[in-house]
């Protein structure tokens, strides 16, 4: 009877350990596959307009252009207001990034730190401007299966300001719908909603909007003009190109 | 030979007209900025200290895909009404003084005759190195030095400068400069902050001075600049060597004639101010350690030949038969001086920004002796989504005697707020605070404290 007990509870820890051994599994394969939607493209170009909302309700509106190549080139350059327009920032691999002002004459090497601050007065920080997969910075969980989404937990596999960021993720077509970001003391101090639409053969995050729930501020960027692999050359993300 | 020249001149000539006409665009960009710049004294009667009113235009026209043209021109209202006669009245150029400059006027091709190579002929500011405003190894534009306080700018240069690319990381650049061009000194109350003291020799008190600019000829060999930089990136290091064959931009003075008025000692100077040929060996490196942006830059300045200052005193010895001068070897041929600057900057995670500098040797200093140390700290802060800046901390901390620093030394405080009030409108508010003992350039702006009002407006 012992022995039956013994075996009984070793085949239910056997069988627990599977279950969460194929939920993880289950886990990391969604954010793969939230990955393989969010960055699958070769290249992409496309006119961003950034809506800065205050408190009071109050809009500022700056527009870009943007080229992105794989997962690591970026080039953002403000077309408007006239107080931004021309500067433009180009992501390399490696966290080489580099601003170039046009008051200034010439590029500027841009220290990692500025990853931590904010994108150019918007509430996105330099670090949710790139285009790094999240399965490469978080170690995911699902916490939770509702109607149309798989929510996941994300945990940074290196320090960050986060100490956890919540995804959900459609379950049909696996891009994220709702980020939720918290602080190191478990407090939610961000969120981003996604709209995608779909061109071509890739879903586009046609709008994104991000709050900063400690200051009350909302900024909504919008992807017009989209187009995906053009075949953009690897010239488009150098320093001369940032500085012509 | 003349036809060789002929044929080149005219294969450039149709290179250029190609890539200009090949897909002709009419993408035309009219922008600039309005700018307001009033700063008063913080002393006795507040006196006006500056008035510049700005008018900034940018003309932008993309030629085709590989060529476009760019000009920026300062239309300017700048001093105060400087009328002391009646007839000033009659000249609006007194009583309303302004100015018309061109900044730049270029034409940019790239891909000009090869697809690696990228050609800009015409007004250009060639910018040098990776330090922050502060760069010895950028010497191919003259100084602007009208606001002291602005210090790093500077005018455009009519210049050809070809850039060829080895492939994405490596490039060199080329620069000819036709023409010498000296550097604008300070204006208004500035006006005599960058004029050498003149120790007159025991029993002589200056009575007038005057002086006559040497200017280099105007010929190809003797007024033009050449520059040649190697710029590169490995291991995450941004890099660059650079060599310059020009004029330092100030004049120094190389023969000083003396000339008794009275008996009671009371003597004329009359000056000759030459400027002095350089060979310039730079280098410069930016990367991130840490987080933490950092660079570094040095810049040899070899002498073409020695800086000798003669001072003439014939006519203080009337009856000598010959010419009584004295040489005085100000910077030797073969004795280089060094000027260097290293830096860093770090982003804080609650919008705050640092940035240190230490630079030896300032833009006016010359030879190893002449030298001094400067360290400059900025600490800033943003608040509502960049609305607002804060610099509380900013300015620098300036020793000319080491040996003894309570008696040389200058500081400088400069705390700003700016404000954005709308998203193409700025105001900044800021001091501008001077202390020290000594005869620097810093600390002889002791006296001019002052409080600054700047508007800009971006169209």
């Amino acid at each position: 009877m012992k022995t039956n007990f013994r075996t009984a509870v070793l085949t239910v820890l056997i069988g627990a350990g599977t279950v969460c051994s194929a939920v993880a599994q289950d886990a990391t394969t969604i954010l793969q596959k939230m990955d393989e939607v969010m960055y699958s493209q070769k290249d992409m170009t496309g006119k961003n307009k950034i809506i800065l909302i205050d408190k009071a309700g109050k809009q500022e509106i700056r527009e870009a252009t943007i080229q992105q190549k794989g997962t690591d080139k970026r080039m953002f350059r403000f077309t408007a207001p006239a107080s931004q327009a021309g500067i433009a920032f180009l992501s390399l691999p490696g966290d080489v990034m580099y601003m170039y002002l046009p008051a200034f004459g010439r590029e500027r090497r841009i220290a990692s730190s500025a990853k931590n601050q904010n994108f150019a007065g918007t509430d996105f920080s330099y670090e949710d401007m790139e285009s790094v997969p999240f399965s490469q910075k978080y170690t995911p969980k699902l916490i939770k299966t509702e109607t149309d989404a798989f929510v996941l937990e994300l945990t940074p596999k290196v320090r960050s300001d986060f100490s956890k960021v919540t995804v959900s993720i459609h379950k049909e077509h696996f891009y994220p719908i709702l980020m939720e970001y918290y602080d190191r003391g478990g407090n939610k101090v961000k969120e981003a909603k996604y709209t995608f639409k779909k061109i071509g053969n890739y879903w586009n995050p046609a709008e994104i909007e991000m709050t900063d729930l400690k200051k009350g501020h909302t900024t909504k960027m919008q992807m017009t003009d989209v187009k995906y692999d053009t075949g953009l050359s690897d010239d488009a993300f150098t320093v001369r190109a940032l500085v012509q | 030979m003349k036809a060789k020249i002929t044929v080149l001149l005219f294969s450039i000539f149709v290179a250029i007209s190609g890539k200009i006409s090949a897909q002709e665009e009419n993408n035309i960009k009219l922008s600039g900025e309005l700018l307001t710049d009033q700063r008063l004294l913080l002393r006795d009667n507040n006196d006006w200290a500056w008035n510049e009113n700005r008018l900034t235009l940018k003309l932008d026209k993309q030629i085709s895909s590989e060529s476009k043209f760019y000009s920026e021109i300062w239309l300017r209202n700048i001093g105060l009404p400087n009328a002391v006669h009646s007839s000033s009245l009659y000249n609006k150029g007194i009583i309303d003084p302004y100015n018309l400059e061109i900044r730049e006027a270029y034409l940019q091709i790239n891909g000009f005759l090869n697809k690696k190579i990228d050609l800009t002929l015409g007004r250009q500011q060639i910018v040098w190195g990776t330090a922050d405003k502060l760069n010895p190894t950028d010497n191919l534009n003259p100084y602007d030095l009208e606001d002291i306080l602005d210090f790093g700018r500077k005018r455009g240069s009519d210049a050809i400068n070809l850039q060829y690319y080895f492939n994405y990381d490596f490039s060199v650049q080329g620069v000819f400069i036709p023409f010498f061009q000296p550097a604008n000194m300070p204006v208004g109350i500035f006006a005599d902050l960058l004029n050498p003291s003149i120790a007159m020799p025991q029993g002589m008190v200056l009575n007038n001075f005057s002086d006559t600019l040497m200017m280099p000829k105007y010929n190809l060999g003797e007024s033009s600049t050449v520059g040649l930089r190697f710029k590169g990136f490995a291991k995450g290091v941004d890099f660059s060597l650079s060599y310059v064959w020009g004029y330092d931009g100030l004049p120094y003075s190389s023969k000083n004639m003396l000339t008794p008025v009275n008996m009671n000692g009371e003597t004329n100077i009359q000056s000759e101010l030459s400027f002095m040929r350089n060979h310039i060996i730079g280098v410069d490196l930016a990367t991130s350690i840490g987080g933490a942006g950092v660079w570094a830059e040095a810049a040899a300045f070899i002498p073409d030949q020695d800086m000798v200052m003669t001072t003439d005193l014939s006519a203080l010895y009337p009856g000598s038969p010959e010419p009584v001068t004295q040489d005085s070897v100000l910077l030797k041929k073969n004795k280089p001086y060094i000027k260097f600057v290293i830096g860093g900057d770090y982003f804080f995670a609650d919008g705050s920004y640092l940035n240190l500098q230490y630079l030896h040797g300032f833009v006016h200093e010359r030879g190893s002796e002449g030298l001094n140390d400067y360290f400059f700290l900025r600490y800033e802060k943003t608040f509502f989504n960049e609305k607002l800046k804060i610099t509380p901390i900013g300015g620098g901390f300036i020793v000319t005697d080491w040996g003894d620093i309570n008696e040389n030394y200058a500081i400088a405080y400069l705390p700003e707020i700016s404000y954005k009030a709308t998203p193409n409108a700025e105001i900044t508010l800021s001091a501008a605070i001077f202390d020290g003992k000594g005869d620097h350039l810093f600390a002889s702006l002791k006296d001019y404290n002052m409080l600054m009002l700047k508007m800009k407006y971006s169209f």
